[in-house]
Order: C-alpha cells, then sequence, then structure tokens
C-alpha cells in the first residue's frame, strides 16, 4: 500500500451522519404539519427492443423497460414532498448481449422534501449528486440550503454506487459545498469530497473551486479547478469565456489543463487507469493536456444559426493535435430541426487525421415524426481497409395520443470494425399522470 | 472539549444564518412546459437567460451549471433527464436510446466502437467523467 494512501486517521465512516440524514428526512416529512396539500402522480413506461449484431457476429435481440415514476406532494405553503424513481430490466430473447441473459438497474431513488423558502431541500436515497468538485450516483443524504448574505451550503453523505469491475471502488463517500453569490453578477463555491475504501485507505480526496461570474449580460466567465489533496496536485482547470456584444453575435474562448497523475487517481476502468493511459511511447506520469479552444457563432435570423470552432490539444509529452470547423443549424422547437457540421483533425498521428461530417433532419408533421441522421468519418490513411467510416440513422414515430407513442429506428453503418452492420430499435412509450402532474411540464428531452 | 464546543456552534450558527436568508426558492416546477431546446434569453433577461441550451457552448458549459445551480435545472428536467446520461450502469448509449432526437447534444453518435478510440487518445478525460467509477461495464467487456 503507498504511504500516501494510508488513512489519516482510525476514525470510521461517519455512519452516525446518514443516519441523522434519515431521521431528518423523515422528520421533515412526516411531522409537517397538516396542511392542504395537492398530490400528483406521473410516470412513464418505455418497452425497447433491440435488433444487432453483437462483437462475436451473432444477431441479439434485447428486449429492455424502463421505468419512471414520480409522485409529489405539493402543499399550500409552497413546500413538497416528493418520491421519485427510475429503473430498467432486460431480457435477452435471442443470444446474450453481455455475460448475462437477464440484468437490471435502479438508477435512482429518493426522497425529497423542497421548502419554499431559502432553496432548503433535502434528499434521501439513491439520487445524482452535482455539487462543485461532486458529481457522484450516492445511496444516502443531501442537503442544500441558502444562508444569510448570499451564502449557501450544501452536504451530502452516503455510499459510492460504483461497479467495481476492475478495482476496487470507494466505500463511504462525503462532501460539501459553500457558495457565496449576488445572483446578477456571481457565484463563487468551494467544495470538497472526501472517500475512502473498505480497508479505511485513503481513496479520493478533491477539493474545488467554482467561479460563475456575469458582471454584465453580455459578458461570463465559468469553470472549475480541482484539486487532489492525496496525490498532492491540481487535478484540472477548466474555464470557459463567452462574450454576447449583439443578440445574434457571440464569440467565447475555453482552456482546460488536466494532470494525469492526478487525473486519473483511484479509477475503478482498467482503460482509463494511468498505467494504460501511459504506455511504452509515452511512458512518463507527468502527462499533462492542455486544450484551448475558440468559438464564434452568429444568427443572421431567428433559430438559425452559424458557428465556427477551434480547439487545440497540447500534451507536454505526445504531441499536438488540432480540431476545427463549423455548423449551421436550423432550429424550430417541436416542429422542426436540421443541421449540418464539418470538421478537420489534424493530428501527429494517423487515426488522428480525419474529416468530420454530419447532416440531421427532424420534421414532425402531424402526429408523425421523421428524422434522419448522417455521420461520415473520413480518414486520410485507411483503417482496417476502410477509408470511410459512416452511420445513417432513420426514425419515424406516432403520437396516438399524449400518453401513447411508438416509434422505430433503423441504422445502417459501415466502419473499421463492422463491414455493413444493420441495427434496428422499437420503441413504445406509455405515459401515466393525474391531471397537473409534473410529468407535463418537465421535459424528458 | 473544542470538539463538543463546536458540535453545539455550527448548528446554531447554521440555524441563524438560515433563519436570516430569506429567499424565495426557485419553482419546483417551469410555470410553462418547455418543448424542444429553449432558447432561455427568449423570457429570461437576468442570469437565467445565461442558461439558453441553443448557446454553441451550452453542453460543454453544463456541468459548471449542474454543480452551482442544479435547482435551476431540477425546474425544468426530470432526474431521469440526468440518468439518461450519468448513469451507474446503462447499456444503451444515449444516441441510440435518442436517435429520434438528433437536434439533441449527445455523446457517442454514428460508428463510435471506431471513434472512441480516437477520442480515448486524443482526451481520455473526457472519458473519465462518466465511465473512470460508474458506468464502466461495457469498457470492462473489451478492456480486461
Amino acid at each position: 500500500m503507498k504511504k500516501h494512501q494510508q488513512t489519516r486517521s482510525g476514525c470510521t465512516p461517519p455512519k452516525l451522519l446518514t443516519l441523522f440524514g434519515g431521521c431528518l428526512t423523515a422528520s421533515l416529512i412526516f411531522s409537517a404539519p397538516l396542511i392542504a396539500s395537492d398530490v400528483s402522480f406521473s410516470g412513464e413506461a418505455s418497452t425497447i427492443l433491440r435488433m444487432k449484431t453483437n462483437l462475436e457476429k451473432k444477431d441479439v435481440y434485447p428486449l429492455y423497460e424502463y421505468l419512471r415514476l414520480s409522485l409529489n406532494d405539493n402543499r399550500d405553503d409552497g413546500s413538497s414532498v416528493g418520491f421519485y424513481l427510475g429503473a430498467w430490466g432486460r431480457l435477452d430473447l435471442a443470444d446474450k448481449t453481455t455475460d448475462k441473459f437477464s440484468d437490471a438497474d435502479l438508477q435512482y431513488a429518493y426522497l425529497s422534501y423542497r421548502s419554499a423558502k431559502n432553496n432548503l431541500a433535502v434528499n434521501f436515497g439513491r439520487q445524482f449528486i452535482s455539487e462543485g468538485v461532486a458529481a457522484e450516483k450516492v445511496d444516502g443524504l443531501y442537503l442544500h440550503t441558502d444562508l444569510a448574505a448570499g451564502f449557501a451550503a450544501s452536504a451530502f453523505a452516503g455510499k459510492s454506487v460504483v461497479l467495481e469491475t476492475d478495482a476496487k471502488g470507494g466505500n463511504f463517500i462525503y462532501g460539501t459545498r459553500i457558495s457565496q453569490s449576488m445572483p446578477k453578477y456571481y457565484s463563487v463555491g468551494l467544495s470538497a469530497l472526501k472517500s475512502e475504501d473498505s480497508d479505511k485507505n485513503r481513496y479520493r480526496e478533491e477539493e474545488g473551486i467554482d467561479l460563475w461570474l456575469h458582471p454584465i449580460q453580455q459578458v461570463e466567465l465559468t469553470g472549475r479547478s480541482s484539486y487532489n489533496s492525496i496525490t498532492e496536485g491540481w487535478m484540472e482547470h477548466a474555464y470557459s469565456l463567452s462574450i454576447t456584444p449583439f443578440e445574434s453575435f457571440k464569440f467565447g474562448a475555453d482552456v482546460s489543463n488536466i494532470n494525469y497523475k492526478d487525473y486519473f487517481f483511484n479509477v475503478t476502468t482498467n482503460a482509463l487507469q494511468l498505467s494504460t493511459l501511459l504506455n511504452s511511447t509515452n511512458p512518463n506520469p507527468n502527462e499533462e493536456l492542455t486544450t484551448a479552444g475558440v468559438f464564434a457563432t452568429y444568427s443572421p435570423i431567428k433559430n438559425l444559426t452559424v458557428t465556427a470552432d477551434y480547439k487545440n490539444y497540447a500534451y507536454q509529452l505526445a504531441g499536438d493535435a488540432n480540431y476545427y470547423g463549423g455548423k449551421i443549424t436550423y432550429s424550430l422547437p417541436g416542429s422542426y430541426s436540421a443541421g449540418f457540421s464539418g470538421h478537420r483533425m489534424e493530428g501527429s498521428s494517423d487515426r488522428l487525421r480525419f474529416y468530420e461530417y454530419r447532416l440531421y433532419v427532424a420534421k414532425k408533421i402531424g402526429h408523425a415524426e421523421l428524422s434522419a441522421d448522417f455521420v461520415n468519418i473520413g480518414y486520410d490513411k485507411k483503417i482496417n481497409d476502410v477509408k470511410n467510416s459512416y452511420a445513417a440513422t432513420a426514425s419515424a414515430g406516432y403520437e396516438f395520443s399524449r400518453k401513447l407513442k411508438v416509434g422505430a429506428d433503423f441504422e445502417y453503418s459501415k466502419s473499421p470494425e463492422f463491414d455493413n452492420e444493420v441495427r434496428g430499435l422499437l420503441k413504445l412509450t406509455y405515459a401515466f399522470d393525474t391531471k397537473n402532474a409534473e410529468g407535463g411540464v418537465k421535459s424528458e428531452k | 472539549m473544542k470538539n463538543k464546543l463546536l458540535i453545539v456552534l455550527i448548528p446554531f450558527a447554521l440555524s441563524v444564518l438560515y433563519a436570516c436568508a430569506n429567499t424565495t426558492s426557485v419553482a419546483r416546477v417551469h410555470p410553462e412546459a418547455v418543448v424542444g431546446i429553449p432558447n432561455c434569453t427568449e423570457c429570461h433577461s437576468d442570469s437565467l437567460g445565461l442558461f439558453n441550451h441553443q448557446a454553441a457552448d451550452f453542453f460543454k458549459k453544463h456541468r459548471f451549471y449542474a454543480g452551482n445551480s442544479r435547482q435551476s435545472c431540477a425546474a425544468c428536467h426530470q432526474e431521469s433527464f440526468c440518468s439518461d446520461c450519468h448513469a451507474r450502469k446503462e447499456e444503451i448509449k444515449p444516441a441510440d436510446k435518442f436517435a429520434d432526437s438528433p437536434e439533441r447534444n449527445l455523446p457517442h453518435r454514428g460508428d463510435y466502437l471506431s471513434q472512441h478510440k480516437i477520442e480515448g487518445k486524443i482526451n481520455p478525460a473526457s472519458c473519465m467523467k462518466c465511465h473512470g467509477r460508474q458506468n464502466n461495464a461495457r469498457c470492462a467487456s473489451c478492456h480486461k
């Protein structure tokens, strides 16, 4: 075991915090005064049948069921209590899709209390936490509230929801974010997370500062720096600036820097472990990637947007690559959309020299929706004897009612991996809700 | 003694700060249904207008917005919206699940089996966010 991975103290993970959180959530939800309320329920079930060929060239027909449920008790005082659940299951009708004929997952399931004042939120259960340096799926407790003088605080604690396929994942994880903001002008946040593995070794300790500055409506700077306390190095700096001098014209720049040994520390995926990323041609663990990009976008008429962009990838040790091109899009939300993009990747190796094109169109005609999408990658030098790798997708759907919709997708592709691949997908979506339930308002897209 | 004092003082200080905040919570549900990819500036002239989803740089900045203003996202999006991509475990890539919405900025379009080798080399950090510690069963099927 590495010295820096030794646990700093002999304390057990703060399980009491989770217990405390459970009690707090329950008391907020169930001991609230009996006041008038409006209970709403919504849900959606999607049945999806895929048809494709797996890597062993065998036909597979996995049948999926996705379920989303949302139950809300909206009280007259403006507070609400909700329960949210999302899950899926799969059954293979022919050969195995993975190493199992069936599989399932609980994506999220949590109780939530939200107050009408101070953005107070208490969530308990499986949920996705997004607070500063934390972007984690956790089984546990989450709290958020505004405080005086523009301050706000959030905290979470629970068990990391990870798949320990390749390496031992984190066990107990907890973190916090404290911010200060003037909503019209800026928001500055400090955040941290900490996790130990089951042997009580230091698994992750990350701290970060995030900024969102918009001193005037036309200028916006946002980004984050994160630090790894175990490796004692900066993991990432990522910042983005945009300026909108006119309503129809916007330009901006973004820059990021990633230090491999700090960023890819204790990942659980073999492909992304530092030892895998660093190979015989690039064995130095001090590899560093800096990206810098610029873009400009112009809307000559409403709903039409023309964008040009450029990005440079600069490795300290492995060489550079440039990615540049443009995009034209036209969009009438809920009715019609179309776009064309073309980009060039110019890198130091053969695989990093290619042209990329994409053309798509989607149109709603009455209750029917039609779309087509074509993506092409043209390599400068053939890969597996293939010069052009492309995928063409056609999709059609019909909305029988607000609740029932069916659709079908068909995709044909040719690539360095598959000569002629044909894939299909059938989808039946059924929505069920009580009148005025939030499912009728919130967007699923 | 010092720890016991902190245990009393911190909740007390937080309670006072909470009582003095007196802000109005972000609407739990957006008052109007949002269709397609919205241009938030059409209605919002304040900082909420900066969430304009049609902006060319929105997709790369959405992680910063979600990290400091999650309540605003939740006014329009259900939790399942996040889970479609930020999944612990997912077998259908977002671009396939929503092939009928080509206007959406979804990762892994087209022949991604070939392309991921290129994007994984040019910027493995872009893979790490979703596949470093979660949603990595598909990676493991080849990357033993």
